[in-house]
């Protein structure tokens, strides 16, 4: 593979000018100090740029101006030097290396689809562009004899061409595995993350920037942006653990609760077994939930309420939805680790009836649930745990926190909605982006997981389903659809196997 | 509901371990139940505790590998230290008097082969030397333990440990001078 690409490019320099041909030789003279990798990685980095001087040329870029955009000064020097960095693993991430097992990983998935197909070379370009603005993306998780961390390493961290069922764990046991994936299938842009890494604002902080850098390839620069500049140095605030630098509450709210009503179906053999997303009109939806007197999160809340309803035979119990709360708005942050907590909202099965109570119900126990003091309360309880546990060897408190984390874990809600919010981006971007989903990995107990996202004027409601009842979406598309929102349903197949 | 299919289809057939190891659970739950009852039933030496030991070490090691750091230091140094444990079984159970000799030997031997993994490939493994150097230290103790309490002429073995032990360790310290100290920075971490 490697050869043909080689000998591709030989031929390609053999038939350009005598003036292109003193270009690139001119550019790869000093390819090798920018790299301090492996022989091998070093001839893939080598042939990436030969694949993407290859492929811009083709579209009629001149010499001069690929050069000028693949400029090995993107790289930063980053693969110049060793990787000597670590980062001990912020206090919300903690949890994810010691519960994970076989086939169990928090993945969550962020999509972003093109109006034209996605050119993997330039994306990978992209990529190796982009990870050295995130230094803490480009490590590998590691075992401390009392937490893991992550170690950073330099390597070619390659894409791939999306094959597998969605949201699949990461293997992040080999050494410099990293723990993160990029895919593109068609005209989108899939980066799947294990938590351990960030949350959903630092992944999408992450794919902005590669997807910026791969309009930039494409030729496409926006004047103003907020979007961070990959060429810029990465400062210290960017990989903190900002759960730490929040004042301590008086007292500490527990996690612990009783379990909860789960929807019925049972649960499918690969999870999720089906990916599904509801893409409206973002002010068609806004307008809705308006009249409803509710933000987006509240009414789709609502709307699941009824669906989680009609998904389960109960009659009585409480339902959960469990919704995750973006701390950096209570506590300004630039960090791209985790700095997210979670709020309940729960209704007994049997008050779901009357949408203006329904609304009401939500909005108050958001407003409360979901409020800075009880964020700071439920931070400064994970902090005093995280504190209290810390001297223990890794080796005794693993087995316990699996145990706990069977025993109580996803048995405390019956579902998962997550609002990631509207994303924008600059005008020259979005005259070549359709729209963005989002979307949660496998869960063991939750027959499905939910979440939202809008860019582009487009909202996207998306469901990861564990089982093949499909009484919740069906339940879903006809509320919306009844409510006047038009809903165009997209996804996968049903993974039955 | 029409759903628009923006996925590709997958292969079917199932590449899950999770899958797997819920199945093969079973069998070995079972062959491991078998073992220990007619071990019972036919009285004699505990050979049934061997056998759900060897099960045990099987599903750990090749069934069910680790999640983190599988790499080749940790695994040489792993299939050494269940080896021990093994031989250290068979000679209290079985076959009395040798694993004091034989055990010290397989150590050794498996620090040899977890050394020369090692420095073959320095830039990637220093990253993953904390099992050698926990094991370097534990066969430092041990040896020095043994040597103190069994005086005879048949305790070279635990010499040759221990001698070997500490010049890896002294090794690698000269070696990786200040990345040395880092990765313990690393590993005994409480932030």
């Amino acid at each position: 593979m490697k050869k043909t690409v080689k000998s591709e490019f030989s031929l390609f320099v053999g038939e350009r000018t005598d003036e292109e041909r003193t270009l690139i030789e001119a550019f790869f003279s000093e390819f090798d100090l920018h790299f301090l990798v492996s022989k091998r990685d070093k001839k893939q980095f080598r042939a990436d740029f030969e694949s993407a001087i290859i492929s811009l040329y083709g579209q009629g870029v001149p010499m001069e101006e690929i050069l000028s955009r693949l400029s090995l000064a993107n790289l930063g020097g980053f693969y110049a030097r060793p990787s000597t960095v670590w980062f001990p693993l912020d206090n919300a991430a903690k949890i994810y290396p010691i519960s994970m097992e076989h086939g169990r990983q928090q993945v969550f998935r962020l999509s972003l689809y093109l109006k034209e197909d996605v050119i993997p070379s330039l994306l990978q370009m992209a990529l190796s562009f982009t990870v050295k603005r995130f230094p803490s993306f480009a490590t590998t998780l590691k075992k401390g004899v009392f937490w893991h961390y992550l170690d950073a390493v330099k390597k070619h961290f390659p894409i791939e061409e999306e094959h597998d069922v969605p949201c699949q764990p990461i293997k992040v046991s080999l050494s410099g595995s990293q723990p993160f994936r990029l895919m593109y299938y068609k005209n989108r842009i899939s980066a799947e993350f294990f938590h351990v890494l960030t949350d959903g604002t630092g992944a999408m902080i992450f794919l902005k920037v590669l997807v910026s850098e791969y309009l930039r390839l494409c030729g496409v620069t926006a004047a103003k942006s907020d979007i961070w500049n990959a060429n810029d140095t990465p400062t210290n605030e960017e990989f903190e653990n900002a759960f730490v630098k929040v004042e301590k509450a008086e007292s500490g709210s527990g996690f612990v609760d009783k379990p909860v009503l789960q929807m019925n179906g049972q649960p499918a053999r690969r999870k999720p077994c089906r990916i599904l997303h509801f893409k409206m009109d973002a002010t068609e939806l806004h307008r809705v939930a308006k009249q409803h007197g509710a933000t987006i999160t509240a009414y789709l809340l609502m709307q699941m309420f009824y669906a989680a309803q009609a998904a389960t035979d109960e009659l009585t119990g409480d339902l959960h939805i469990q919704v995750p709360v973006n701390m950096r708005k209570f506590y300004p942050s630039k960090t791209v680790r985790n700095f997210s907590m979670y709020c309940g909202v729960k209704i007994p099965i049997e008050k779901i009836g009357n949408k203006a109570e329904m609304i009401a119900e939500i909005n108050a126990q958001l407003a409360e649930k979901a409020s800075k003091d009880k964020m700071r309360e439920m931070i400064t309880a994970a902090v005093n745990l995280v504190n209290s546990i810390r001297i223990i060897p890794l080796v005794i408190k693993q087995p316990i926190a699996k145990i706990v984390y069977g025993f109580l874990g996803e048995t405390l809600y019956t579902t998962t909605f997550s609002n990631l919010g509207v994303v924008n981006m600059p005008s020259e971007f979005c005259e070549h982006i359709e729209n963005m989903d989002f979307s949660l990995g496998a869960q063991m107990t939750n027959r499905l997981a939910c979440t939202a996202i809008t860019c582009n004027g487009v909202s996207t409601f998306s469901i990861s389903k564990m089982t093949a009842d499909p009484t919740f979406e069906e339940k879903m598309y006809r509320l919306l659809t009844e409510d006047g929102i038009a809903v165009a349903v997209e996804g996968s197949e049903y993974y039955a196997r | 509901m029409h759903v628009k299919q923006t996925y590709p289809s997958i292969k079917k057939g199932s590449k899950n371990r999770r899958r797997m190891l819920i199945v093969l659970r079973w069998p070995f739950l079972l062959a491991a139940a078998a073992c220990m009852i007619v071990n019972l039933a036919v009285a004699g030496p505990l050979w049934g505790v061997i056998a759900v030991l060897v099960l045990y070490i099987v599903w750990r090691l090749i069934l069910s590998p680790d999640l983190i750091e599988y790499n080749r230091m940790s695994q040489s140094i792993k299939i050494v230290v269940w080896t021990s444990i093994l031989l250290a079984f068979i000679d209290v159970l079985l076959a009395h008097g040798f694993a004091l000799f034989v055990v010290p030997i397989v150590c050794f031997s498996g620090l040899v082969v977890s050394i020369v993994l090692f420095f073959t490939d320095l830039q990637r493994q220093k990253h993953n030397m904390m099992p050698l150097i926990l094991f370097e230290i534990a066969s430092i103790i041990a040896s020095v333990i043994v040597l103190c309490l069994w005086k005879s002429p048949n305790n070279w073995p635990y010499i040759v440990l221990l001698s070997l032990s500490a010049f890896c360790l002294l090794a690698k310290v000269v070696v990786l001078g200040r990345d040395f100290k880092i990765e313990l920075q690393r590993r005994f971490h409480i932030q």
